[in-house]
């Protein structure tokens, strides 16, 4: 009896072919081993541009031509490599320091190995897609060698080698190999091979080995500006190093379950997912929506919230209902409650710290006292994180953990940044440069949170500026709402057209660009806008038709003429979904050109409009309705106070202005029946920032006005909304783009009809928007008509959010509109602004038979996934605006101190929330503000009453009208300004 | 069952004769527990959990795939699938997990048997493989390496083809392929723990051997089935085609080698490998069908009696077997022929001792 066995490479070719096994599990659970065959090449260049043979030999493609080479032959030096140098990566440099590599003052001719590469890419997707991001951008010159194909740079796996060792040995071979290819190449100078890695056994063994190697900090400190870069290597890798010394003590944190526990758990319905939200008032309290359960779970404590930072999707297990709370009423903020914290030594004994503990402890003590058995609520503690959504984080330094002693030229020092979002926890940073970095605006990212650690820790990724400068901070809230704010690319602006402003409508009408356009040059169209609006993305007109029915016209800016699908124009403004308004600065959605002149209806000229165009009777009843592409030439544009001046006028009575006047006349009967038909009226304040234009410093701020005019376009713009929206749905059930506004479930009004009823005697009847909307009429108070706008407000927070979506992925009696009672919906009319409108364009272009549907335009995986970002972009955008206009008022108040009538939103049993309608602000008072010490206080959370004793005696209600010191107020602590109140008369 | 062999009464029976000697005269000139040389190598497919050929010298070849699928093991009496995990999870039926084990199924092992120009629904082939299923299940732990936990269990594919034409009864040449396929058997390494959905490590190199190689390992290796068959008073082995079509009766004897924990400074220095029969079965061997040989006396071209002397005559001969006149065997084994059997295969350094020796011999890819 034999044994027989194959004897390697007796094959002709074995030695190019090789083979991958490695076991894969499905989604559905299946488990597979799965064989790839490696076919190995020797034609894969190395890229330098010092190398002859590869370039002659490289693969080239259908018109012969190889890919340009990317490395540089004259690569830059350093001190130990003077030479010039070629820089290879391995997988924990790049996880610790993609920061490093993505700047420009260094960090050039990085060779990027294909084994690199896709470890990367199963440890971090997000860095993957960065490092990709490197990797196309040309003047950075990294080039993806893909070893694992070359036949010299492959290497098999070794008996009991462990994948990591593997792969580090792939590094080395590839290192190896690299510099023998280059010195094949005679050169004058031939640049060194240098591996940078963080992995001192792979250090070591590429030494040995006679191969250039570096660790990151090493060679980071031969640069230039080395003590800034050093900062921005991740910590958890100075941690290595010896950076916090501390010793094995016993972790802080429970430790997460194994992802199979949590999938089963989450499977069998013993745990929850969900995504995790810090509560803005208290960011000892998290909470987390599941389908399980109708209320969101509480998760209270910095031992159950277990390292989770606000928007990482987790598992969470229910507590016993011996320890289930109502969500807290008192405020607890980081920043005062762990204020003396120091950041270099970790103070173990009190994880929870006693001024935490007894911020808590009061908690409990009200809710059992509170004893409203109905009003407890689940609570639940983190077991494990499913995917964390750490973002890069803008903050400060906190002054008070810089060391005090003077400046000791380049100590590491640890400090705390304390993030601008107050649910985001402060951030244990190292940096040599505490100095320079004090008052500045900072931008942060996490590397890690350890069970050992009490507070995440983070490096340095840049510095935006001084704080309160205008600049520093509205790049600090595009970054903080994630808004695209760098200038359009290159391949962008080549979609432009050629004739950039002198392009024009083309006179002949044989001329392709008037294929299937209507000639309606000859109507008298008007625009209304805020003053000042350069985007116009709307016109009207109106006329008595000879049968006494009314012809409207809205006509729309035709971007879809300009931008075409799928190119580099297209993909950049469904990225950045809507255009972004700031006080001061407007982030465009399309390049200038196109937003603010070819595709905007500017009066007098001919633009390319998409029109819709119905007839109705009398009773603003739709007789019929079309849709087309056009030609039309406004004839003037009106802000809504010139039209509103225009209408009023009786002296004027040219053909324009009675089509306005008979524009107005209908807008008022389809708001009738608008409204009729359940539409909500709903508020948020609204304020406008008045600028000085010279300086651009604010000066005022006004809350905005609202005339007739305003609604005029609006109730167009819905009408042909509902219009356009009935016909792509018509067309294309399954992938037409949509708007829907869900009804909001009846517990999210729980609160607020409550507080109604106990201290107005109002009764708020959300059973249809119809009921909401008659029972939110009889909200008023004689004495004070702001307070129906009050109500207003509070109840749109407790609505849904309107969104997008696609057609097919809801069935269609969940298409309503809630909000605007209306059963269909999708946004149309300001394509210049919004790509939701760019896609209805498209897609009604298509229904009407004026162009092929493209076919981006019917994948409904591509639509939802455009959907999904148009959503979030939308909502960044308007928090963004928010944020603009909270920073103006601040700013504009600067050094004034003006006292204010308010109103009482929220009671907490320390503080309150007023809102101040002229600026539309709100802001925070806390009882530890009214007197020193803390008056002593009783709430008593069954009517919303907060009484205070001793000398400073108030009661405070809920909808209470108070008068307010408002002013502005820089902590001398954060550094921030912000808008400071003091209560006046309650 | 093998082809009809295209041998005449007098061949037969001649063939019959010179194997019925004390030592047999086999027609390959083995002796009569020497196996025909084969060659062998395992891991020959990639993309299954582990495989093996096996040639044998008279051109026969037979191939073992195996590959393991997850499976959701689905209680009997019915229920919700999550039941079993919240109820470990809570502590409540918190588990004996040996205890657990013993739910294994035999059913989670599924063979099949290709044989070139039969059917896979012949009643040969299927007999095949639930002969060498039932060898495989008998020592009763097979089926506990496929458990996982308490709701999910690896269900096994054994495919078993033949690829050359049956030359003779391919059961040894089968069993051997499928002892050394699923030797070289790997499982994807669990990192899950108890009764979880279970998640495997990605890493193929860290995946354990469905029978574990070093190390002091213990229990049952996989069974291998001999064939064996008598004829007259020999015991012969691994029988040939010819062999077969004379034999007088044929057993698929299956054994397993049992390894246990040896004993801190025991006294024994053999081998300490510890056979265990596990099944037996009698085969119908091909020489019942074979065509009765007719004495010269009864032959008619031959004598030319009349007719009703010449019946008597070949009644006689059918009742009193002739020497040198080739008859198919009738009836049953007899039992010191089984006796003698099974002291071949069990006996120290016996047959048994001789293939396990040659098999381990060969390199597990």
């Amino acid at each position: 009896m034999t044994s027989l066995k194959r004897p390697q490479g007796s094959e002709q070719l074995a030695q190019n072919i090789s083979n991958k096994v490695y076991v894969r599990s499905t989604r559905s659970g299946k488990v597979q081993k799965i064989v790839r065959e490696v076919y190995l090449r020797t034609d894969i260049p190395c890229s330098s541009n010092l190398c002859r043979a590869c370039l002659s030999q490289a693969p080239r493609n259908a018109v012969n031509e190889a890919l340009p080479f990317v490395l540089s032959a004259r690569p830059a030096g350093t001190k130990s490599y003077p030479q010039g140098h070629y820089l290879v990566p391995d997988t924990n440099a790049l996880l610790n320091a993609m920061d490093l590599f993505e700047q420009s003052s260094s960090f050039y001719d990085v060779i990027i190995l294909q084994t690199v590469l896709e470890e990367l890419k199963n440890r971090s997707l997000p860095l993957y897609n960065r490092l990709v991001g490197l990797t196309k951008s040309e003047d950075k010159r990294f080039y993806v060698f893909f070893n694992e194909f070359r036949l010299e740079t492959y290497i098999n796996r070794e008996a009991n080698e462990t994948v990591n060792d593997r792969n580090d040995r792939a590094v080395r071979q590839a290192v190896k190999w690299y510099g023998e290819h280059l010195a094949l190449t005679k050169a004058v100078q031939i640049p060194a091979v240098v591996m940078l890695s963080d992995d001192r056994d792979n250090l070591r063994k590429a030494r040995a080995q006679g191969l250039h190697a570096s660790s990151l900090a090493d060679y980071v400190s031969e640069l230039e500006d080395g003590d800034r870069l050093v900062d921005m290597i991740a910590e958890s890798q100075s941690q290595a190093q010896g950076g916090f010394k501390q010793a094995s003590q016993q972790p802080l944190y429970p430790e997460y379950y194994t992802s199979s526990r949590m999938m089963t758990g989450v499977k069998a319905g013993l745990l929850h997912q969900g995504i995790f939200n810090v509560s803005p008032y208290n960011y000892l309290e998290g909470s987390i929506k599941v389908p399980a359960f109708p209320k969101p779970l509480l998760i209270l404590g910095r031992e159950n919230i277990n390292r989770s930072i606000d928007g990482d999707v987790v598992v969470v297990e229910l507590l016993p209902q011996d320890q289930w709370k109502s969500p807290s009423t008192k405020i607890i903020e980081e920043d005062t409650i762990t204020k003396n914290e120091n950041a270099d030594t970790e103070e173990r004994q009190d994880f929870v710290s006693d001024k935490e503990r007894k911020a808590l402890q009061e908690e409990v003590k009200r809710t059992q006292k509170a004893s409203g058995e109905g009003q407890l609520q689940p609570t639940a503690k983190v077991v494990g994180v499913v995917k964390r959504n750490w973002r890069q984080y803008v903050g400060h330094i906190d002054p008070s953990t810089a060391s005090k002693g003077p400046s000791q030229g380049r100590r590491l020092d640890s400090v705390f940044l304390i993030p601008m979002d107050k649910k985001i926890p402060k951030i244990r940073l190292r940096t040599r440069q505490v100095s320079e970095l004090l008052g500045k605006r900072l931008l942060v990212t996490v590397d890690s949170w350890d069970r050992d650690s009490r507070h995440p820790v983070g490096h340095l990724v840049r510095s935006l500026g001084e704080l309160e400068t205008k600049a520093a901070e509205t790049e600090a809230l595009l970054l903080e709402w994630d808004v695209q704010y760098r200038p359009f690319p290159k391949t962008v602006l080549d979609c432009l057209p050629k004739e950039g402003h002198n392009w024009r409508v083309p006179e002949s009408k044989e001329d392709p660009g008037w294929r299937d356009r209507e000639d309606l040059r000859d109507l008298l169209i008007c625009s209304i806008d805020p003053p000042g609006c350069q985007d116009i993305d709307d016109a009207l007109h109106a006329r008595l038709l000879p049968n006494g029915n009314y012809e409207v016209g809205v006509h729309i800016a035709d971007v879809s003429h300009f931008v075409k699908p799928a190119n580099a124009m297209d993909t950049e403004a469904s990225i950045r979904g809507t255009t972004v308004y700031l006080v001061d600065k407007r982030i465009d959605m399309l390049p200038m050109l196109l937003g603010t002149d070819l595709c905007s209806l500017k009066p007098y000229v001919e633009r390319f409009a998409f029109t819709v165009i119905w007839e109705v009777d009398e009773n603003a009843d739709v007789v019929n309705v079309r849709f087309t592409k056009s030609v039309i030439k406004s004839r003037e544009a009106f802000s809504y106070e010139q039209a509103q001046l225009r209408i009023d006028d009786e002296s004027q009575q040219d053909d324009l202005t009675k089509g306005m006047r008979m524009l107005l006349m209908l807008s008022k009967k389809l708001k009738k029946k608008r409204m009729d038909a359940g539409a909500l009226s709903l508020s948020s304040p609204e304020i406008k920032v008045h600028m000085e234009s010279e300086s651009s410093d604010p000066i005022d701020v006004k809350t905005k006005e609202l005339l007739d005019t305003n609604s005029l376009v609006e109730e167009f713009m819905l009408f042909a909304n509902v219009s356009v929206a009935a016909k792509i749905y018509e067309a294309f059930p399954q992938t037409a783009i949509l708007r829907r506004h869900g009804a909001p479930p009846k517990t999210n009004f729980d609160e607020l009809a409550d507080q109604l009823r106990i201290k107005r005697g109002l009764e708020l009847r959300t059973d249809s928007s119809k009921a909401l909307a008659d029972s939110l009429d009889k909200c008023v108070d004689e004495k004070d008509p702001f307070f129906n706008t009050l109500v207003r407000i509070m109840a749109t927070r407790c609505m849904m959010s309107a969104e997008y979506f696609c057609s097919g992925t809801q069935s269609y009696p969940e298409f309503r509109h809630y909000g605007l009672a209306s059963e269909i919906y999708t946004h149309f009319t300001s394509p210049i602004r919004r790509y939701a409108d760019l896609l209805a364009h498209r897609q009604l272009a298509a229904a009407i038979g004026y162009e092929a549907v493209h076919p981006s335009v019917r994948s409904r995986g591509r639509l939802e996934a455009v959907c999904k970002n148009i959503n979030v972009r939308h909502r960044n955008a308007q928090m963004a605006g928010r944020a603009s206009i909270a920073y103006y008022v601040g700013q504009a108040l600067k050094g004034k101190v003006a006292e204010e009538e308010a109103f009482v939103m929220k009671i907490f049993s320390n503080g309150f929330v007023v809102l101040v309608p002229r600026f539309g602000i709100e802001g925070l008072i806390r009882l530890r503000d009214l007197a020193d010490p803390e008056p002593e206080s009783e709430y008593d959370a069954e009517t919303y009453t907060l009484t205070t004793k001793g000398d400073k005696a108030v009661k405070v209600e809920l909808f209470q009208k108070v008068v307010v010191r408002v002013h502005d107020d820089k902590d001398e602590r954060t550094g921030k300004r912000g808008v400071k109140m003091e209560l006046v008369s309650a | 069952m093998a082809q009809q062999t295209l041998l005449s009464p007098a061949e037969l029976a001649y063939l019959h004769s010179s194997l019925s000697l004390s030592p047999p005269i086999r027609p390959d000139g083995r002796t009569s527990k020497q196996f025909r040389p084969l060659t062998a190598e395992t891991g020959i497919l990639p993309g299954t959990n582990g495989s093996a050929r096996v040639c044998l010298s008279d051109g026969t070849e037979a191939i073992v795939g195996v590959k393991a699928e997850i499976e959701k093991t689905v209680d009997p009496l019915g229920g919700e699938h999550y039941q079993e995990y919240v109820k470990s999870a809570s502590g409540v039926g918190g588990g004996d997990a040996e205890a657990d084990r013993s739910a294994a199924r035999g059913e989670w092992l599924e063979m099949t048997v290709e044989i070139p120009g039969l059917r896979d629904d012949d009643a040969g082939t299927v007999f095949l493989a639930e002969l060498l299923r039932e060898a495989l299940l008998a020592d009763g732990e097979f089926a506990k390496k496929l458990w996982i936990n308490r709701r999910f269990h690896w269900r096994l594919y054994l495919d078993i083809l033949l690829i050359s034409p049956p030359l003779s009864y391919p059961l040894p040449l089968l069993s051997l392929t499928t002892h050394l396929a699923l030797l070289a058997t790997r499982l994807p390494r669990l990192k899950s723990e108890g009764d979880e959905d279970p998640m495997f490590d990605d890493d193929w190199e860290a995946a354990p051997f469905l029978y574990p190689r070093e190390g002091a390992t213990t229990g049952p290796r996989p069974s291998i089935t001999l064939l064996v068959v008598a004829v007259g008073d020999s015991i012969l082995f691994d029988p040939s085609k010819e062999e077969l079509a004379v034999a007088d009766s044929a057993l698929a004897v299956s054994l397993c080698e049992v390894r246990t924990q040896r004993e801190q400074g025991g006294m024994e220095v053999d081998s300490g490998r510890e056979l265990r029969l596990v099944s037996m079965r009698t085969i119908d061997p091909p020489s019942r069908l074979t065509p009765p040989g007719v004495p010269s006396t009864a032959n008619l071209a031959a004598s030319g009696t009349s007719d009703t002397t010449q019946q008597k005559q070949q009644q006689r001969a059918e009742e009193h077997p002739q020497e040198g006149v080739w008859k198919a065997p009738l009836g049953g084994t007899r039992f010191a022929v089984l006796d003698s059997i099974m002291q071949a295969v069990l006996e120290k350094g016996g047959v048994a001792d001789e293939v396990l020796d040659g098999l381990e011999g060969v390199d597990l890819a």
